[in-house]
């Protein structure tokens, strides 16, 4: 039964894509939608119902389990022919609590961003072909959550990036979205470049890449006491290439670009899935980052200040999209900081903002797609305000969707926010570190290499260990930093809310008279989007604190203490006064027309202008890297012209013209030369076998 | 009775007798003469699948041996058995060679197809050439005699001297020359290190028979050197000049940094058929050089050599990437891209491991497909507007979806995205040299980075944006145009339409076998796979042999040192 449920998941996508591929053009034409409406909906049915299978013990007696595929590339040794194999690559599907909670979420969203793209898409030129991109995607990224092996996670973290280069370029004919589609993609492989460099040293010091023997923790053991840089170093490989999908700081300035794609994309690909591969993935390899507490605080470092960084940034966007696209940086940078705080708890919660995240962001930038539909395609926030009241039911779902992204208290954002900042704030204090169960092992390093397997094992399955994390003042300074974040968030959130949606009704020349509200098809999926901003968190994080324990089912002997521990009600203060804070700021400020903002900007006129730049980032980039290396092709054309083609070859080419002229002189026509020569010549010969004989 | 053993000579005559007929009968027009052409090599494509289908990894012999080389065809041919120089018109097929045959022949019905408009001076003797050319490649790869690959090997270079030559660009003239000078004089020095293995091995067996069979060779000398400490010696003096000799020509052809300067003008100047077969197959000849002489013959000499080898394919994969990167001209930036994608082919085979000796080979074929679709692309593309100039271009994807979408599948396949064949290939080379030196390895990750970003941004340049399009024939200068389409003037649109079902037919066999190899390796590995092997075999004998001579060399001087500590007064 779950054999063939994960089969089909991802079957349904890929022939939705094939068929819209193959008859989109000529014969579906205006009713491409169809086969990627259905595939989906098919798709999420099987995902829930394997997500039920997967959650309850009865139906599910293994945590885990690999479903082989095909045999894609095997290489045996040619030494030793009865060894095991070089290299043995297997496309399976590996079903566990993980994949089976990505699966429902990722299904769940594409199938409501596809229903809402077959309204917002509609007479678009290319009608089949963003859904067969669509569809393509949706298959990736669930291969990508299914894959049982680092390399097909790599083959799909790919595909989805193939996908969002064509979507994103999915308007071709603009300049901007086709550099924007290149860009992603590059600094996408920039990121690559150290995941396929952690693959290979995965490969080299482990012998597989298989997700089953690599995350394992008797096995990292092995690999940490023969060498004990090497998890660390794998660590920040693997880290590299989240870094990139994930758009973390400095490779984060590909997703702003991103909007350039037609708004469904930037909900489904560039906020709710796609961008969330690089901390499905980091959380995948839990046990590795686990043995590795230095790679680990990078993460959350670089977690806490992207978040930081993407929130201020935010302050002074004035396009809708542009916002939301640094909230979706931040936000990200926020799961980061929960995988790296080392507890369980960090990474629970970093799921589980995985999986609301993707809820409230999708329905808001959705809801902000229903706004530019409505605007004839403006989404500067300064041409549109007030629009409360034409656009009714994008206005009661955006505030559902903003609440949630500000983490006002009991909504979804609130609890899995939360969790981070607990798990964080947990961290912070040593001694308070009840779940951090660890492998035993890395802590003392190389004195583990005499411990016998027996005890070994014993250790892996000791009930808990207590972890002394090594920074717990850095830890504290990422809590704080994260509270502001949070603070900064609620505020720029309902800097756009009150500028879109309050103040008085201003619409511009683009949208006509004719301003109104989506279409039934569009409004739905908002609707079905805010329940969920509205109750999942709760219902995941605090009614049934699924996220606490289901890692258990993940990963091989890791054991959390299973214990719903209370909450940390100082957290809970913080949280609740920094989204209060913001959102009074921000209603003062713009919910009616006032003059503070303009003042504030004035007051902080040098870091507002950062802010307004991005912090200049795009222009360091060029600068560091895209014209130096530019430079240096023009130089190595140059050296290509001038010294190999010109000198090396040319030289080289010129010696045998060079020899030639040398006994060119004796060839001088006079027929005395040539007999003085001849004479001399047997001169020489008969002195010589005269001499000889002599 | 048709029989398998005929295969190899049937692909070799098959052409030949092609272009026969094609002479003759030239008096019947371009439409017989092209049709012939395109029949022929349909023909001998159906042979290839033959012969792909027939190829069994794991048939044994009477005595219960791998036998790996297969349908094997041999004849007397100059010299006798038992004393005296032996050649034999010896043909085979292993694991080695059956992709890369398969290639050629399936390389050859874009090389037709896409001829078809755009040679009409001649064609008689433009198609004529091109066949001769097939034989050579297939004669090559499927030679087991040294003096057959050697004289298939040179004969390769007239046919496309003289397609270069007449039916080239401008500069075609200066072009041929250079390429047929540049390769001639390299693989000269090829051919004195083969003889010096004829004769080594003679010396080293005692037989007073010469034997050119490169099979009988690359046993006979491994186990000479197993049980022979007087050929050890020997071999450990002698095999790096071997090596060196060798290399000269199998450099240059394949073209290893700083032998390259050839390519590039040679691809500019050749018509679209013979850029395809350059870039698809001939340069292959060089890395299967490599694999087939210089690995399992002198192995030592190739770990004595490997930094220097690696790091000429580093060097021309980050150097290629970047001219590629500074290139106005498509045919030359694909060139360019030619020299980093084989730097990767040498990088895998030089990695002397199973993975990334499987890595270069599976490249050397990614490679001829999805280079050769790129270059029959852009002749499509000079067909239409006769500039190469990337800057006239812009937008053609509005105007050509079709076309866009199938260069995008074979860029993708370019730059290495998994699921598309590039990919397999460049994987296994660096998972191979990972093992190896990392640092050769990871170095080489960042021409994959450059890739992408020059292929991208030449799919950007020409493909997206706003519709312009170059001038037409006739219209001197490109940019004349440029100005009224700038100006939003969609009228003057010409009227050249999207390919068109000749032009389809010859892009769609390689598409389909870009994704292939890409979604299922396997199937292609498998059969490569025991043959492999056995070369590893041998390079891990060599590499016993390597460290003894090493340990051996190390001992000498370290008691030339000891025995001049003990007398200071010397």
């Amino acid at each position: 039964m779950i054999e063939w449920l994960a089969r089909l998941i991802p079957l349904f996508p890929l022939v939705a894509c094939l068929t819209t591929l193959v008859l989109g053009p000529k014969v579906l034409r205006e009713k491409s939608h169809w086969p990627a409406i259905v595939g989906c909906g098919l798709s999420s049915l099987c995902s829930l119902i394997l997500l039920v299978f997967v959650a309850s013990p009865q139906l599910l007696p293994q945590d885990e389990r690999t479903i082989p595929l095909y045999t894609w590339i095997q290489i045996p040794d040619p030494i030793n022919t009865t060894g095991p194999a070089l290299l043995d690559i297997t496309l399976a599907l590996r079903v566990d609590s993980l994949s089976a909670t990505m699966l429902a979420m990722l299904t769940f969203v594409a199938t409501l961003v596809v229903i809402y793209a077959s309204g917002y898409m509609h007479g678009e030129g290319g009608y089949w072909r963003f859904f067969t991109e669509v569809s393509l995607f949706v298959f990736s990224m669930i291969m990508l959550v299914l894959a049982a092996n680092f390399l097909q996670l790599f083959i799909f973290w790919e595909a989805v990036g193939l996908c969002s280069y064509l979507l994103i370029g999915f308007w071709y004919e603009k300049p901007e979205a086709a550099a924007a589609g290149k860009k992603a993609f590059l600094v996408n492989r920039i990121g690559d470049f150290g995941f396929v460099t952690g693959i290979f040293l995965i490969w080299d010091s482990f012998k597989t890449v298989n997700f089953a023997e690599v995350l394992d923790v008797q096995k990292i053991q092995e690999v940490a006491a023969g060498n004990s840089a090497m998890i660390p170093l794998i660590c920040l490989c693997l880290f590299a290439g989240a870094m990139g999908k994930s758009a973390q700081f400095p490779l984060h300035v590909w997703l702003p670009d991103a909007m350039e794609g037609p708004t469904p994309v930037s909900a489904l690909i560039h906020a709710a899935t796609m961008v969330t591969a690089g901390v499905y993935m980091v959380a995948r390899c839990t046990p590795l980052f686990m043995a590795a507490p230095s790679a680990q605080i990078l993460v959350a470092f670089v977690g806490g200040f992207t978040a930081l960084l993407a929130a201020l940034i935010a302050l002074t966007q004035t396009d809708l999209k542009r916002v939301l696209a640094y909230s979706t940086v931040s936000q990200l940078g926020y799961m980061f900081l929960g995988l790296g705080t080392g507890l369980l708890t960090g990474v629970g919660g970093a799921m589980l903002h995985l999986v609301t995240h993707a809820f409230f962001k999708a329905l808001l930038f959705l809801g902000a797609g229903s706004v530019m539909h409505a605007m004839g395609g403006v989404i500067d926030m300064r041409e549109f305000g007030g629009l409360r009241k034409k656009l009714p039911q994008t206005y009661i779902t955006f505030l559902a969707g903003s609440l949630a992204l500000a983490g006002c208290p009991l909504l979804s954002g609130f609890w899995s926010k939360d969790t981070i900042l607990s798990a964080v704030h947990e961290a912070s204090h040593e001694s308070h570190s009840a779940t951090a169960v660890v492998p035993a092992g890395h802590a003392t390093g190389v004195d583990e290499h005499a411990a016998t397997d027996a005890e070994i094992d014993d250790r892996a399955k000791a009930p808990a260990r207590f972890l002394a994390l090594p920074y717990p003042s850095v830890y504290k300074l990422l809590f704080w930093m994260g509270s502001f974040t949070a603070f900064l968030t609620a505020f720029y959130t309902f800097r756009a809310f009150f500028m879109t949606f309050h103040g008085p009704e201003k619409i511009p020349h683009a949208a006509g008279h004719h301003a109104h509200e989506s279409p039934a098809v569009m409004c739905l999926p908002l609707m079905i989007l805010a329940v969920g901003a509205v109750f999942l968190g709760g219902i995941l994080g605090h009614m049934t604190g699924l996220f606490d324990t289901f890692l258990d089912k993940t990963i091989p002997g890791i054991h959390s203490a299973a214990a719903h521990h209370g909450y940390d009600w100082f957290v809970i203060g913080v949280s609740t006064a920094v989204f209060l804070a913001g959102l009074g700021l921000a209603y003062v400020m713009y919910a009616v027309p006032s003059a503070l903002p303009e003042k504030l900007a004035a007051a902080f006129g040098p870091l507002t202008n950062l802010s307004r730049n991005k912090f200049y980032l795009d222009e360091v980039f060029q600068g560091l890297f895209v014209w130096p290396l530019r430079g240096l092709a023009e130089l190595s054309r140059l050296a290509d012209w001038l010294a190999i083609d010109t000198w090396l070859v040319g030289g080289v080419s010129r010696i045998p013209a060079l020899v030639g002229q040398l006994p060119r002189p004796i060839q001088n026509g006079l027929v005395q030369f040539y007999a003085l020569a001849m004479t001399l010549a047997m001169a020489v010969l008969l002195w010589a076998l005269i001499w000889k004989q002599g | 009775m048709f029989q398998l053993s005929q295969i190899p000579f049937l692909m070799v005559t098959l052409p030949l007798a092609g272009a026969l007929v094609l002479l003759l009968t030239a008096r019947f027009g371009i439409e017989h003469v092209r049709r012939t052409a395109l029949m022929n090599v349909l023909l001998t494509f159906a042979v290839a699948v033959v012969m792909v289908v027939r190829y069994d990894p794991d048939r044994v012999d009477d005595n219960n041996q791998p036998q790996l080389i297969q349908m094997a065809m041999v004849m007397p041919w100059v010299g006798s058995p038992g004393a005296g120089p032996d050649i034999r018109f010896a043909l085979g097929i292993d694991g080695i060679s059956l992709w890369l045959i398969a290639l050629s022949a399936l390389l050859m019905i874009p090389a037709v197809l896409v001829s078809w408009e755009a040679v009409q001076d001649r064609p008689a003797a433009f198609y004529a050439l091109m066949l001769v050319l097939e034989a050579g490649l297939i004669g090559v790869f499927a030679a087991q005699d040294i003096i057959l690959f050697y004289v298939f090997f040179e004969f390769t270079l007239i046919p496309l001297f003289f397609m270069v030559g007449i039916w080239g660009g401008q500069d075609r003239r200066w072009a041929a020359r250079k390429f047929f000078i540049y390769t001639l004089a390299g693989s000269v020095l090829t051919f004195l290190g083969l003889i010096a293995v004829v004769l080594s091995y003679s010396w080293m067996s005692g037989n007073s028979e010469l034997t050119f069979s490169i099979p009988a060779l690359t046993q006979g000398i491994s186990q000479q050197l197993a049980v022979n400490p007087e050929a050890q010696a020997y071999w450990a003096k002698a095999s790096p000049w071997i090596f060196l000799a060798l290399f000269a020509g199998f450099a240059i052809k394949v073209p290893l940094f700083p032998f390259h300067t050839w390519l590039p003008l040679a691809h500019v100047e050749a018509p679209t058929a013979g850029s395809v077969l350059l870039a698809g197959v001939l340069l292959k000849i060089g890395s299967y050089g490599f694999l087939r002489f210089a690995l399992p013959l002198v192995p030592e000499a190739c770990f004595r050599f490997f930094d220097f080898v690696s790091i000429l394919a580093v060097i021309g994969i980050i150097y290629g990437a970047l001219l590629a990167l500074a290139q106005d001209d498509i045919k030359k930036l694909v060139a360019y891209s030619s020299v980093s994608h084989m730097g990767f082919c040498l990088l895998g085979l030089f990695a002397l491991n199973s993975v990334g000796i499987t890595g270069g080979l599976l490249q050397m074929i990614n490679h001829g497909l999805s280079t050769g679709a790129l270059f029959a692309i852009v002749g499509m593309l000079y067909e239409r507007y006769h500039t190469r100039d990337i800057q006239a271009y812009h937008r053609m994807a509005k105007k050509y979806p079709v076309m866009a979408f199938i260069l995008l599948i074979v860029v993708f396949s370019s730059i290495g995205l998994p699921g598309l064949n590039g990919f397999t290939g460049e994987i296994l080379a660096l998972m191979g040299m990972f093992k190896s030196n990392w640092l050769y390895a990871v170095l080489s990750l960042s021409g994959i980075i450059l890739g992408a970003w020059y292929m991208l941004w030449l799919v950007q340049r020409t493909f997206f944006g706003r519709l312009r399009e170059p001038g037409h024939e006739g219209h001197g200068h490109a940019a004349s145009g440029l100005a009224a389409h700038d100006a939003g003037d969609y009228s003057s649109e010409s009227a050249l339409t999207d390919l068109n079902v000749r032009e389809l037919c010859a892009l769609v066999p390689v598409v389909v076998l870009i994704a292939w190899i890409g979604i299922y390796p396997q199937y292609f590995i498998r059969r490569m796979e025991p043959s492999i092997s056995q070369v590893m075999r041998q390079v891990d004998a060599g590499f016993q042999r390597y460290e003894q001579f090493r340990a051996v060399s190390q001992n000498e001087r370290e008691g030339k040192i000891f025995a001049r500590a003990e007398n200071p007064a010397d």
